[in-house]
């Protein structure tokens, strides 16, 4: 059995490093979350020198909801004339692993995860057990989620469910490197009927 | 070293039918799905659809669901094929089930109705793709593990994907894995955009194919341990023996040229199951219709199978693309070809197109005993996958 180690984690990239990891030219017709998720992605790919991980995975409790907004909206104003090719392309819910797939030429196992509050955990427990198995040597495991204006004007409307909005990245190694942050012995899913579904990193310092 | 998953019961609910027997009827008599939509409030009555022919209310009355209790049409698909899965499995009694369902629309159906409107306070919990399952979990009460892929329309393929993984490792011993997907406005217009919808019957991989038609539907297998079906005594259908996902990485909606992504999908199965592609009795193709999916899947089967491709067909000229659900529809598929020793010919097939394989056509099911066939899957983002289901010996 591997050991699974987390050897980059990413988050809040600040805009002003953008251009560090992704020319303004490349991603001019990208949407803020696919831009957000994908600098966080390049930027985990960097500092853990592992250009081209055996897998991306991305968790996404709601997908991209600009899009998904804006072609709800499309259809409210016009009807069903409405046509927003863009917006239906980059509405579901695994535009963001494909983006990260598509900029880095990265053919390997991808998959996207969107159940609710623990959809980054369990994009990570597919990973760890691929891992654990041997079946892969590096994964990126990824979450990102945004909050549009209308969803902040009404919260609640797209589910009770507590979505932050961010982009966040894990690399993750079964080689330990020189500074692995921590190993992961287990990943829990819980699911209680009538419960809003659980999940637990078991980390090991 | 690693466990060996078998199916021990499935389900199904198609614009052919509710459950095996009535979907397995219709393909060995030829008889397609496709129509003039009937259920999706839309103004778009150009281009056919593979319906459900069954209303919302009709659903919630054979499942037993009140009116006032809000809920999604994936959740109510998703439910009747569930219990079909579960019923046909003998596992109606047996907590610590784990369920993995593909979805993309989820509740949108609900939520197009009102937006921007506020939502009635007890529809406000169903938009998600999450909510969808959880829900399915619950109306059984069986399941202590959930989770929800959401790859576009390789969504039901990857969820059984990750059933296989779970039982192997050994981190589970029972996985119903599958999807649903309901029609919306949201994603018929969508499609409508991209300009990818037939306005007649579609006709896969045929040089006058001219797009897609959608459909709806729900699926589930139940995947298990090979010793834990023996020591229930649990009929065993199948083996999952193969699976493969790759990306295609070349464009969010559009098919490589060359189907990289397909060709390795196709390639890592046939891998994990140990096979050789000669092997393989009939493949079940992604086969949407489109000009670009059909000429891409086309190109990476050539490659897989070396120019010697096995009988090949898109039993989405019976369905409609049934998006997220279609590769768990399309899997149950293969298990009634095994079962009944038959293969669905290809509806709507009649001219050669060089760029392409050529289907299974005519009007007569080619019988026989198959030990492999392979299911395609292949969603946007270059989502793509593959499985092989074995004769169980």
């Amino acid at each position: 059995m591997n050991k699974v180690f987390v050897v980059a984690i990413v988050k809040d990239v600040p805009a002003e490093e953008y251009n560090q990891y992704l020319p303004p030219m490349k991603s001019r017709r990208m949407g803020k979350l696919q831009r957000r998720a994908l600098v966080t992605a390049l930027k985990a790919m960097d500092i853990s020198g592992i250009d081209v991980p055996n897998a991306i995975l991305n968790g996404t409790a709601l997908g991209c909801m600009d899009h998904t907004i804006k072609l709800l909206q499309g259809l409210h104003e016009e009807g069903e004339v409405v046509s927003m090719p863009t917006s239906f392309m980059q509405s579901t819910h695994n535009t963001v692993a494909a983006q990260i797939a598509i900029y880095t030429h990265n053919h390997g196992y991808n998959t996207t995860y969107a159940h609710r509050a623990i959809s980054f955990e369990c994009a990570l427990h597919d990973a760890f057990l691929q891992m654990k198995a041997g079946r892969l040597r590096t994964a990126l495991v990824c979450v990102n989620d945004e909050l549009t204006d209308f969803q902040q004007a009404h919260p609640g409307y797209f589910g009770h469910i507590e979505v932050e909005d961010r982009s966040e990245a894990w690399m993750l190694s079964v080689e330990p490197g020189e500074h692995p942050l921590f190993e992961i012995e287990n990943v829990e899913i819980i699911h209680e009927p009538g419960a809003e579904d659980r999940a637990v990193i078991h980390k090991k310092l | 070293m690693s466990r060996r998953v078998v199916v021990t019961g499935y389900g199904v609910v198609s614009a052919l039918g509710v459950g095996a027997e009535e979907n397995a009827q219709a393909l060995m008599r030829g008889l397609s799905g496709i129509g003039e939509v009937r259920y999706l409030p839309t103004e778009h009555h150009e281009f056919p659809v593979g319906e459900v022919k069954l209303s919302n209310e009709a659903l919630r009355l054979q499942l037993g669901i009140p009116d006032g209790q809000p809920c999604s049409r994936t959740f109510l698909l998703g439910t009747m094929a569930l219990r079909e899965a579960l019923d046909h499995a003998h596992l109606r009694n047996h907590p610590h089930l784990a369920l993995v369902s593909g979805t993309t629309v989820g509740g949108m159906d609900v939520t197009e109705q009102h937006y921007p409107n506020p939502l009635p306070a007890s529809e406000m919990d169903i938009h998600d793709c999450g909510a969808s399952t959880q829900a399915m979990a619950d109306y059984f009460g069986l399941f202590d593990y959930a989770s929800t892929v959401s790859t576009a329309c390789s969504s039901a393929m990857n969820a059984m994907i990750l059933g296989k993984l779970l039982i192997e490792t050994g981190e589970r011993d029972i996985v119903v894995a599958g999807g649903a997907e309901a029609l919306s406005l949201f994603h018929l217009n969508g499609f409508k955009s991209l300009m990818i919808l037939d306005e007649q019957p579609c006709r896969p991989f045929d040089k006058q194919r001219r797009g897609l038609n959608l459909g709806e539907g729900a699926a589930f297998l139940v995947l298990e341990d090979e010793e834990l079906a023996h020591r229930r005594g649990a009929d065993i259908f199948a083996v999952l023996s193969g699976t493969g996902n790759a990306c295609d990485a070349f464009h969010q909606t559009a098919s490589s040229e060359d189907g990289e992504g397909a060709f390795q999908a196709m390639r890592k199965a046939l891998q994990d199951a140990g096979l050789s592609p000669e092997q393989i009795d009939y493949v079940n193709a992604h086969g949407t219709g489109t000009p670009n999916n059909d000429a891409s899947e086309s190109a990476a089967l050539r490659r897989v199978f070396s120019g010697k491709v096995p009988p090949v067909s898109s039993t989405k000229s019976y369905t409609g693309h049934t998006t997220s659900a279609s590769g768990s529809i399309e899997s149950v598929f293969c298990l009634l070809s095994m079962r009944h020793g038959f293969l669905p010919f290809q509806k709507e097939f009649e001219n050669i197109d060089e760029q392409c394989i050529t289907p299974l056509s005519g009007n007569e099911c080619p019988r026989g005993e198959w030990r492999h066939l392979m299911c395609n899957s292949f969603g946007f983002g270059g989502n793509d996958s593959s499985i092989i289901l074995s004769r169980y010996e």
